[in-house]
């Protein structure tokens, strides 16, 4: 925290706060571009690129034509099939971890510290490295273009599961032992005792659980083939590698793509550093 | 008294034995989703890449141990592929890493509305690989707004995803776009959870900013920096969506990675023993990683 002398502290601080500025716009950029791009003519968006001018970041006759364009192909569809899919994914997968992450911190028994290594080392190998093998074995279990397909990979996540038995372990033993002695079964001391309190982690590995559904693109290629059956992703990057591309349309989807993970992530930052925590230096 | 021990032993081997079915019914879900979703296909591709069969045939593939293997190291395709994987790795993910760390360190530091820039550089962490594609698939085309800045700079115009020598670099850019946020995050969550006293006694000791950076923060920030290199490390081994979109593998396949090369082998290539054989690389490489991770993430004193 100390600088050069001769530098007063203010001036020192004033030039952090510059590049603090500067990369925050940089990383700003692309989105405000992405943003103007989606209310205007494809037209214009390249016209205000090459020779750029100030309007390349925001529209000069602003048009909804791109949203209903990329209404019109049927990308609500596509969106709420990965709103669907994720917010399955969300609510079952918090079951599956929460219960699992329950058994690994609380509950006493044999083996159990081997079987905690087995479930986070073969979870974080990511899942794209076996996807093309495991779409063979749903082609052959007949799941190939069901929803069920496209939700049964984001319900084991390994980061999940230790988040939330991280959570579980912080919570005073004492609490389960007096559940105990109430004859409280497993349970119930689970249910009732350690999953209200755990509500931040759950919010955490939630996230965690959505992102990785949201952000699905090769798996989804893999397992469908129907058109009503796409995610977002997949359907964007068919109208991007259509042999026309309408970019209006395509600027529209992607921003829509974006915003909703952006709100989520916006509104729930502070749940997301709790759990982003629990991975590093504590414990 | 002797009966109460008994008593007493035989209440504890029947809570041990509840306790280890409860444990079993909590786990149950999780272990077959690990033996459906890992295992099973995990074993699949070491099965396939030991079998070869003609493409189309109607007869059973035949078992030929490791001459698929052979074939696959025989070929300078597939060391070009794993050479362009490498070489993209050792550049993102140190990149990636040291600006996270970098601005981690400086959005820490008392900064007015610190956290306005802190959300500013991590929402485009929302953004899925897919739609990062798509932005920059478009911001790098030759008459793209990036060479449009260029030409206000006076700068000439890049080909970017078009030059077989620039297509790892706009790789690196569309992935750092959505990753420098993402891990920043976690170094964040880090370095508030170094104790400041430790920022109090090199403060003290008259250690600058530099020295203090080297002596306090990187030690104490050892386990979430290794964690973070090797989980992004993880991920972009198996980088897929930009190449499949955008590439397609080129130009002269200086963007096959070898997840595409993979996909492109299995499903237009249409051969599909050669391609497991690869998977089969890939899952060496990414065990071993993983192996290394684990380690990272255990705790000192064993993992309870």
């Amino acid at each position: 925290m100390s600088r050069p002398r001769g530098i007063p502290r203010s001036l020192g601080s004033a030039v952090l706060l510059v590049v603090a500025i500067a990369v925050s716009l940089l990383f700003l950029l692309p989105v405000l571009w992405l943003l103007a791009s989606t209310f205007r003519t494809a037209s214009e968006t390249f016209a205000s690129s090459s020779p750029l001018s100030w309007s390349v970041l925001w529209p000069r006759q602003l048009t909804v034509e791109n949203l209903a364009s990329a209404v019109r192909s049927g990308f609500l569809t596509a969106l709420a099939n990965s709103l669907f899919v994720a917010v399955v994914t969300v609510i079952v997968g918090l079951a599956i971890s929460a219960a699992a992450a329950f058994a690994l911190a609380i509950i006493p028994f044999r083996g159990r510290s081997a079987i905690f290594t087995v479930v986070v080392l073969s979870f974080l190998v990511p899942f794209e490295a076996i996807a093309i093998p495991l779409s063979r074995m749903f082609s052959e279990w007949n799941l190939t273009n069901t929803l069920l397909a496209l939700i049964l990979p984001g319900l084991g996540n390994g980061l999940a599961v230790f988040t939330l038995r991280q959570f579980f372990l912080g919570i005073p033993s004492s609490l389960a032992e007096a559940a105990h002695l109430d004859g409280a079964n497993w349970f119930r001391i689970f249910w009732s005792v350690y999953l209200p309190l755990t509500r931040p982690a759950l919010i955490g590995a939630g996230l965690i659980l959505f992102l990785f559904q949201w952000q699905a693109y090769l798996w989804p290629i893999l397992v469908t083939s129907r058109q009503e059956l796409d995610l977002a992703p997949v359907a964007i990057a068919k109208a991007f590698g259509a042999f026309t591309t309408d970019y209006g349309r395509v600027f529209a989807e992607t921003a829509i793509l974006a915003l909703i993970p952006a709100i989520v992530l916006l509104a729930l930052q502070r749940y997301f550093v709790t759990s982003v925590a629990s991975t590093g230096s504590k414990e | 008294m002797s009966t109460a021990i008994r008593a007493g032993g035989r209440r504890h081997t029947g809570r041990s034995r509840r306790d280890l079915a409860a444990g079993a019914a909590f786990l149950a879900p999780t272990i077959a989703l690990i033996i459906v979703l890992r295992v099973a296909p995990a074993l699949a591709a070491v099965g396939a890449s030991t079998k070869s069969g003609l493409p189309g045939s109607l007869a059973a593939p035949t078992f030929v141990g490791a001459d698929v293997f052979a074939r696959l190291f025989a070929k300078e395709s597939f060391w070009e592929s794993v050479r362009q994987t490498l070489v993209f790795n050792i550049l993102v993910n140190p990149i990636q890493i040291a600006l996270a760390l970098a601005l981690a360190v400086l959005l820490t530091r008392r900064l007015p509305a610190s956290g306005l820039w802190r959300t500013l550089i991590f929402l485009p962490s929302a953004v899925p690989l897919a739609g990062s594609t798509i932005v920059w698939g478009i911001a790098l085309r030759p008459d793209g707004p990036v060479n449009g800045a260029l030409e206000i700079l006076g700068l000439p115009a890049q080909p970017w995803f078009t030059s077989p020598d620039q297509v790892v670099f706009s790789m690196i850019v569309l992935a750092s776009w959505i990753g420098i946020g993402y891990w920043m995050m976690f170094l964040i969550a880090g370095i508030n959870d170094i104790p400041p006293v430790y920022f109090e006694a090199a403060r003290i000791d008259g250690a600058g900013a530099l020295r203090t950076f080297f002596s306090v923060t990187i030690p104490m920030l050892r386990r979430p920096l290794l964690f973070v290199l090797v989980a992004d490390t993880v991920a972009n081994f198996v980088l897929f969506a930009p190449v499949q979109i955008l590439t397609s593998g080129g130009p002269e396949g200086n963007s096959n990675f070898l997840m595409y090369d993979i996909f492109h082998k299995s499903y237009e290539l249409s051969d599909p023993y050669e391609a497991s054989a690869e998977l089969v690389v890939l899952l060496v490489i990414m065990v071993a990683i993983v192996a290394v991770q684990f380690r990272l993430l255990r705790t000192p004193e064993g993992e309870e």
